[in-house]
């Protein structure tokens, strides 16, 4: 009888400790709790997040309104590269400038994991990101992502070009720019990138190779223009035709509100995807009020903002089959056909034709002034 | 500089010694007057650079190298500097000219007396208007479809496109340049052209010198000094600057300047210690320029003194 | 030997429009927010918003802040470099003109690694801390434009004869430096400040990876998604920097008493002399 009673109270506790630690691994403190916990905290840092940057300012807004929580944003002009380096300044700095979550370009999650400066959280949602947008340790997960497309303005281009093939059509002389150097800047390379998948190129090393050769292409038939097509130029006509994501140019085109028209197209013969990666600094001053905003980004609140700011969220599959996504959202947005053919090149295909471009584009494409 | 800075220990010395109190007091306050200086250039200017142009001599983990000086000897990179050069030379040069016939006219022209403080005034303002605003305003103006351009083709009936003129051009940059160093030269160069005095003017045509005579003998060497002083600003100033010709000929023109970008903040290269690298030899140069001018300019103040 | 002047017109003709002309441009593109017709619809945005007065005030008070230290810095050591220490010249301009040669990203690097929470001089770890240090960072940008005003302002008076005078009449270091010297480089000082003010306004690099709400990144991100703004703040930012040039050399003319102080000290000090 005693060794029974024992082992039922053994058994008993075993049971429960094994339960509780099942918890802990999976989603730790309940959310009531972690919010408990994020309000004690009272703030949040953020860094890199502009506000027109993927409707960044209504997700904000949601966020303060929903847990009254204050939000402390650090230097929405801030790259990648920026939001690292504010980690790696910081580490030990519980003050204001010390970033707790920061949203980066896909390449820069394992190379911050690398340098252990990120801290692992699965939000409850976690299974409904795609395996090849996360790191299966929980330190990095793909956010959003937008496909490059063309905006036109339509005031000074008649026909939309429809593909990149029809980019080099004698039309669109002095009209085609990119949205930064392609030496150094992502878009740029990832429009570079697209017309390689566009020429046929497969991996990363053809597309990058196509593509160098297809803008060689363009620039000898005098398309191109150099000038960083940003919304002033544009809009004054000097860049009619700009690549760029589809989420910037959409919330150009509204922001513009017809002046000039912008027509937003999707490249029928290339198209490539690109992920940006959310994750908390291992050096969070506010480790459960970041953890709580993760909750809140991927939520479907979350995830619908983002996608009224025209980025994809991660979780658009699953929540479009189970039929989470408004039609009129659905309705701004290009066609879902366009979306269909996108390319999601792997973290190895984008620094191979990184590295590529970046050490051709003065060579080969050859648009040196003169 | 060594030496200079021995004898700022050797001053220190000097403030603990008890020498004859009545024959240099005035020398270790003075020491006190510089300290300032010294100090908050070696906290806030030197200290910073050199704690980072040391990374130009490391790899990645810290450990010495020579990798990143030798690599800045690629033909990309040589022709970035070979580019930086020449349009900072060009915009260095022109401004100065321009700035010079300007800032003379509003000093010695004998104009209305309002225009001095407001070209004064402007230049100061413009001396700053760089970067994009900068490339945009030229880009409303000399662009394809820029205001003038459209003036000139309506107006006038001529098409400056077809005859060859390019604002995506290194003379079209260069020209765009000029928009913060002409009023650079003009606020620096005003100050000196006061001290060029009109008796010596009048002395110079009582015995019978030339207007050409006068300014060749008498105004340049005495103006040399701040000319040259002024060309080696608007060098430097241009050599670095990076913003403008980002927004105008960003992917194509390659100057040093956006190559440092790229390798230190890109989201791409990120090689900060070849980044490093370009700043070290951007300050050989431009620190070689320094070094000639101060040279130049002992040569010319020789007479003077 | 009257010299004509219409030569020195027509120059002054020719670089007004140069630099007339594309404001013109900008301001007729800032204008053009609504279609087909001219409006100020981009003006009314730019002031409705609250970060363009919280950043444009917070570049005003920096910029204000970096002339009155970088004054304060380098008036004295000009004249003391000038009177005593000639041999150290070259040395003093070398450090002088050390930061245009310096790209500014590698400075402010420099600042986030040695001035970080783990340092000895731990400048970022608070926003007050890390103001300080934003303004030290613009004192050091606006050094060479600042020495070589005040320097080149210095070359043009006697200040030798002028201290002479000073001190033969009994004043001290400091009476001399701010009575006697300073009023008489006052149009130096204040062609240094010019300069000072513009580049504080517009600056970017500092400000950006400081994180410090300053007008150049505010600048920088609206020109991202918004083309008729930046235009117009890029006029309103030319005109309220003008004004406040403006204001300062009214503020700094002073009442007329104080120049004359000093010019007839040296006729005083002349007639002592002899």
């Amino acid at each position: 009888m005693k060794i029974s009673r024992m082992s039922t109270t053994a058994l008993a506790t075993v049971l429960s400790l094994s339960t509780s630690l099942a918890f802990a691994q999976s989603g730790e403190m309940s959310m009531d709790d972690l919010v408990a916990a994020a309000k004690k905290e009272g703030q949040l840092t953020t860094i890199a997040l502009p506000h027109d940057w993927c409707n960044y300012g209504e997700m904000i807004e949601g966020f303060k309104a929903k847990y009254g929580i204050e939000i402390n944003e650090l230097n929405p002009n801030a790259g990648s590269g920026d939001e690292i380096e504010a980690i790696k300044a910081n580490k030990g700095n519980t003050g204001p400038q010390a970033p707790d979550v920061i949203d980066v370009g896909l390449s820069f999650g394992p190379s911050a994991k690398a340098e252990d400066l990120l801290m692992p959280y699965k939000v409850a949602t976690w299974d409904e990101i795609p395996d090849d947008a996360k790191d299966a340790d929980g330190y990095w997960y793909g956010d959003y992502y937008g496909v490059l497309v063309f905006g036109i303005n339509k005031d000074v281009i008649d026909t939309a070009p429809q593909s990149f093939e029809d980019l080099l059509k004698s039309d669109y002389a002095n009209s085609v720019a990119l949205a930064g150097d392609p030496r150094s800047a992502n878009n740029a390379i990832m429009s570079l990138y697209a017309a390689g998948i566009a020429r046929g190129g497969k991996t990363g090393i053809e597309a990058a190779t196509a593509g160098l050769e297809f803008f060689k292409e363009l620039n000898e038939a005098g398309n191109f223009v150099t000038v960083d097509a940003e919304a002033a130029p544009i809009a004054q006509g000097t860049t009619p035709v700009a690549m760029n994501w589809d989420y910037n140019l959409l919330s150009m085109r509204d922001n513009l509100n017809g002046n000039p028209p912008i027509e937003v197209v999707v490249p029928s013969d290339g198209v490539v995807a690109g992920v940006y990666v959310q994750a908390i600094s291992a050096y969070a001053p506010h480790p459960n009020a970041a953890k709580l905003w993760m909750e809140y980004l991927y939520s479907d609140e979350g995830q619908l903002t983002w996608l009224k700011g025209y980025c994809h969220p991660i979780r658009f599959n699953a929540m479009s089959k189970a039929g989470k996504i408004p039609q009129d959202l659905l309705d701004k947005l290009p066609p879902a056909e366009a979306y269909e053919k996108a390319v999601f090149p792997t973290l190895d295909d984008q620094n191979a034709a990184k590295a590529e471009i970046a050490a051709k584009w003065d060579s080969v494409v050859g648009a040196t002034v003169q | 500089m060594g030496a200079a800075i021995d004898a700022g220990t050797a001053g220190a010395a000097h403030n603990d010694t008890d020498a004859a109190p009545s024959r240099r007091p005035a020398r270790s306050f003075a020491w006190l007057g510089l300290a300032p200086f010294f100090g908050f250039a070696i906290l806030f200017l030197i200290g910073p650079t050199l704690y980072l142009v040391a990374g130009a001599f490391q790899d990645r983990n810290g450990a010495f190298t020579f990798d990143n000086i030798l690599g800045l000897f690629t033909p990309q990179i040589m022709a970035a500097y070979a580019i930086s050069i020449q349009v900072s030379l060009a915009s260095a040069a022109l401004g100065a000219l321009i700035g010079f016939f300007l800032a003379h006219a509003i000093v010695h022209g004998r104009l209305p007396a309002w225009i001095r403080p407001t070209v004064v005034t402007f230049s100061g303002v413009a001396s700053n208007f760089a970067g994009i605003p900068l490339a945009f305003a030229f880009l409303a103006t000399l662009g394809r479809l820029g205001l003038v351009t459209l003036f000139l083709k309506e107006a006038a009936g001529v098409n400056i496109y077809a005859l060859g003129f390019n604002l995506l051009s290194f003379w079209g940059l260069t020209i765009t340049y000029l928009y913060f160093q002409i009023p650079l030269m003009v606020l620096i160069v005003t100050p000196a052209l006061d001290g060029l005095k009109g008796e010596w003017r009048e002395a110079a045509s009582v015995l019978g010198a030339t207007r050409w005579q006068y300014w060749r003998m008498v105004a340049l060497p005495v103006l040399a000094p701040s000319i040259l002083g002024c060309f080696l600003l608007l060098f430097a100033n241009s050599f670095g600057a990076i913003a403008t010709a980002y927004a105008l000929t960003g992917s194509s023109l390659n100057i040093v300047p956006i190559l440092l970008y790229a390798q230190i903040r890109g989201d791409v290269l990120y090689n900060p210690n070849l980044g490093y690298a370009l700043a070290f030899g951007m300050i050989v140069i431009t620190g070689c320029s320094n070094l000639l001018y101060l040279w130049l300019r002992s040569r010319a103040e020789r007479w003077q003194r | 030997m009257k010299a004509s002047r219409t030569g020195p017109a027509v120059i002054v003709l020719l670089g007004a429009l140069y630099f007339v002309l594309p404001l013109v441009a900008t301001f007729e593109f800032s204008l053009s927010m609504l279609r087909s017709i001219w409006s100020f619809e981009a003006y009314r945005v730019v002031f409705a918003d609250p970060q363009f007065r919280t950043t444009f005030s917070f570049s005003v008070i920096a910029a204000l802040a970096t002339i009155v230290l970088g004054a304060l810095l380098v008036v004295p050591t000009a004249y003391w470099v000038r009177l005593r220490f000639a041999k150290l010249r070259p040395l003093v301009e070398f450090i002088t003109l050390l930061p245009l040669v310096i790209p500014p990203i590698v400075l402010v690097f420099g600042y986030i690694r040695l001035y970080n929470s783990s340092s000895w001089l731990p400048f970022t770890n608070s926003a007050g801390g890390t103001n300080l240090l934003l303004v030290f960072g613009y004192v050091v940008l606006s050094l060479p434009y600042m020495f070589r005003a005040v320097d080149t302002g210095m070359a043009a008076i006697d200040i030798r004869t002028l201290t002479e005078a000073a001190e033969s009449l009994g004043a001290k270091r400091s009476t001399i430096l701010f009575r006697v010297i300073l009023p008489n480089v006052r149009a130096a000082v204040l062609s240094g400040a010019f300069l000072t003010f513009a580049i504080v306004i517009g600056e970017f690099v500092l400000a950006s990876l400081l994180n410090r709400p300053a007008f150049g990144p505010y600048l920088a991100l609206i020109g991202a998604n918004r083309a008729y703004e930046p235009a117009a703040l890029a006029m309103i930012a030319f005109a309220i920097t003008w004004a406040c040039m403006g204001l300062l050399q009214v503020f700094a003319s002073g009442p007329p008493g104080r120049p004359r102080s000093g010019r007839s000290l040296f006729k005083l000090a002349r007639r002592a002399a002899r």
